[in-house]
């Protein structure tokens, strides 16, 4: 049931020429030559300053966003728009205060026998450690349970890709590193394909197979970098700050950091 | 666990400790309960007026004791008219309030869903909306009588206006990112509005029903007055002609206690509705 094993499924071909924005103030080009595949099972970060496009990439994956030239595939079909084969997280938790735990996981849940349904949400509760709130209304959650319960709802459908749009960006710095943790060790017993968004350098070294280094005005790929420390990893080892530090670089390379944004860092 | 750690815990534990907030009023060194503070003004008001009036320093054709007015709707009670009286009253609030309120409700949904409706009929409704309700009378007189038909019209104009608004601005200003994640999971129209917008309007929906539930009781007394055989209103009335201050007294305090009455209800059933949702 939870296990797809290494079935190969979960191959994201993004092929993105040109995506702008039309506002009152004329056009914004948000993304250009976007052109990445991400392979079965991998765990992608995309990191960039403010408006640089990482946002829009990911929600272009998720099919939040059709407008825009170019296609994107999964496992070679191309995406029309928002699918089950595709669990989001964002930034902020985006749960019904009207729904249980229970509820809101199984939201999107259709089409099961309701024990079967039943098995399939509270398995996820568990697995994101939350049986004992299983009842809880999202009110009685802290910031980290909130974003737990999140990352079950979009699990519980089995997708193929998990996208995480700057899933830890508000929480604080020890529940942010407690569910990086977390969420390698989901990604490694779902095998799930994980795209996640984030500004955190430290973040997408610590959990990425590549990090995807993004430049803004227009949106481009300035770099990928591969990362080949094995897990778990430790933050203060000398290759970890190496990398980091060669990321870091990248990243405030010139024209990396938008000057719209300058505030962002 | 060294000493200052100690200290550090239990400073921690009593800053979490639910503590009793110090009361606003004292005498002397007597606590008077913040519950009890709303209590001083109309018991000591009763305990004043009763004796200027029992002694005659109020003209009792003006202002009547308190357990005069009491005794009155005693009376009412045993002669049977109390019961007549309300029963009119509260059919007449409970018919018009559910006809307004299923109209809100319609066109507030309507209105709060399809943008088209919304531009087609909101500029019409608002326009309604700005003529006192009262103003309605003469013309629901002319049309519809002086029975019932047109006591029960004014009170669903009445009942109707607030859960129309609330509805349809609540609908409307549901959070697009919430609506975000039924469009992820693919929900078709009437899907995302009986799973999202529907509970999302709902603490909206529930306040405007309570603001129409206090205009329908509002409406019932203008309605009443202005011409009927029956109900509180015409006891009020009733008192008028014959002068007779305790039975006006009397009706006012029937009001008060059938409106407070029917709106903690409607509390009660919002809340039963909302559930533990965080408010």
């Amino acid at each position: 049931m939870v296990n797809h094993g290494f079935d190969q499924r979960g191959r994201v071909n993004i092929e993105i020429l040109h995506k702008a924005y039309s506002g009152s103030k004329g056009t914004l080009l948000a993304l250009k030559d976007i052109l990445l595949t991400i392979n079965p099972g991998e765990f992608v970060c995309i990191v960039g300053g403010s408006g640089c496009g990482k946002t829009t990439l990911l929600r272009i994956i998720a099919g939040l966003e059709t407008e825009y030239e170019g296609a994107v595939f999964l496992d070679g079909k191309k995406l029309t728009g928002t699918g089950l084969d595709r669990g989001v997280v964002f930034q902020e938790h985006r749960l019904l205060s009207w729904l249980t735990v229970h509820a809101n996981v199984g939201f999107g849940l259709a089409g099961l026998a309701p024990e079967q349904r039943s098995r399939d949400i509270r398995h996820y509760i568990s697995l994101v450690g939350l049986d004992k709130f299983e009842h809880e209304y999202p009110h009685q959650l802290s910031g980290g349970m909130s974003q737990r319960v999140a990352v079950a709802r979009a699990l519980v459908g089995h997708p193929e890709v998990l996208l995480l749009d700057e899933p830890f960006a508000s929480l604080d710095a020890l529940t942010r590193m407690r569910l990086q943790q977390e969420i390698l060790r989901i990604w490694q017993a779902e095998r799930t394909t994980v795209v996640l968004v984030t500004h955190d350098i430290e973040e997408a070294v610590y959990l990425a197979d590549r990090v995807v280094i993004m430049f803004p005005q227009p949106g481009t790929i300035r770099n990928i970098v591969p990362i080949r420390m094995s897990r778990p990893r430790d933050r203060t080892d000398r290759e970890f700050v190496r990398v980091r530090k060669s990321v870091h670089d990248d990243l405030f390379a010139p024209g990396g950091i938008s000057h719209l944004a300058p505030d962002n860092f | 666990m060294s000493a200052a750690e100690q200290n550090r815990r239990l400073v921690w534990k009593g800053a979490t400790a639910k503590s009793t907030p110090k009361p606003l009023a004292t005498i002397g060194r007597i606590y008077i309960p913040d519950r009890a503070l709303g209590w001083i003004i109309p018991v000591t008001v009763l305990l004043v007026w009763e004796p200027l009036a029992r002694f005659g320093m109020l003209p009792p054709n003006w202002l009547p004791a308190p357990t005069v007015v009491g005794k009155t709707i005693y009376q009412l009670a045993i002669a049977g008219d109390l019961v007549r009286h309300a029963g009119t009253t509260i059919a007449r609030v409970a018919v018009g309030f559910v006809l307004g309120a299923s109209a809100g409700t319609l066109l507030g949904g309507l209105t709060g869903y399809l943008p088209v409706a919304r531009k087609l009929l909101d500029p019409s409704l608002q326009a309604l909306r700005s003529v006192p309700s009262i103003a309605w009378v003469p013309l629901f007189l002319l049309w519809l009588g002086i029975q019932e038909t047109s006591k029960i019209a004014l009170i669903s104009v009445g009942a109707f206006f607030p859960v129309y608004l609330n509805l349809s601005v609540a609908m409307r200003h549901v959070d697009p990112k919430l609506l975000e994640v039924g469009k992820l999971y693919r929900l078709s129209s009437l899907q995302m509005v009986r799973r999202l917008i529907l509970p999302a309007a709902l603490p909206e929906y529930i306040l405007g029903l309570r603001s129409g539930l206090g205009l329908a009781w509002m409406f019932v007394v203008a309605a009443e007055l202005l011409g009927a055989s029956s109900g509180i209103g015409y006891l009020m009335l009733d008192g008028e002609m014959t002068g007779r201050a305790a039975v006006i007294l009397a009706s006012v305090l029937l009001f008060a206690i059938f409106g407070k009455l029917t709106d903690w209800g409607m509390n009660a059933v919002g809340r039963r509705l909302l559930g533990h949702r965080a408010r």
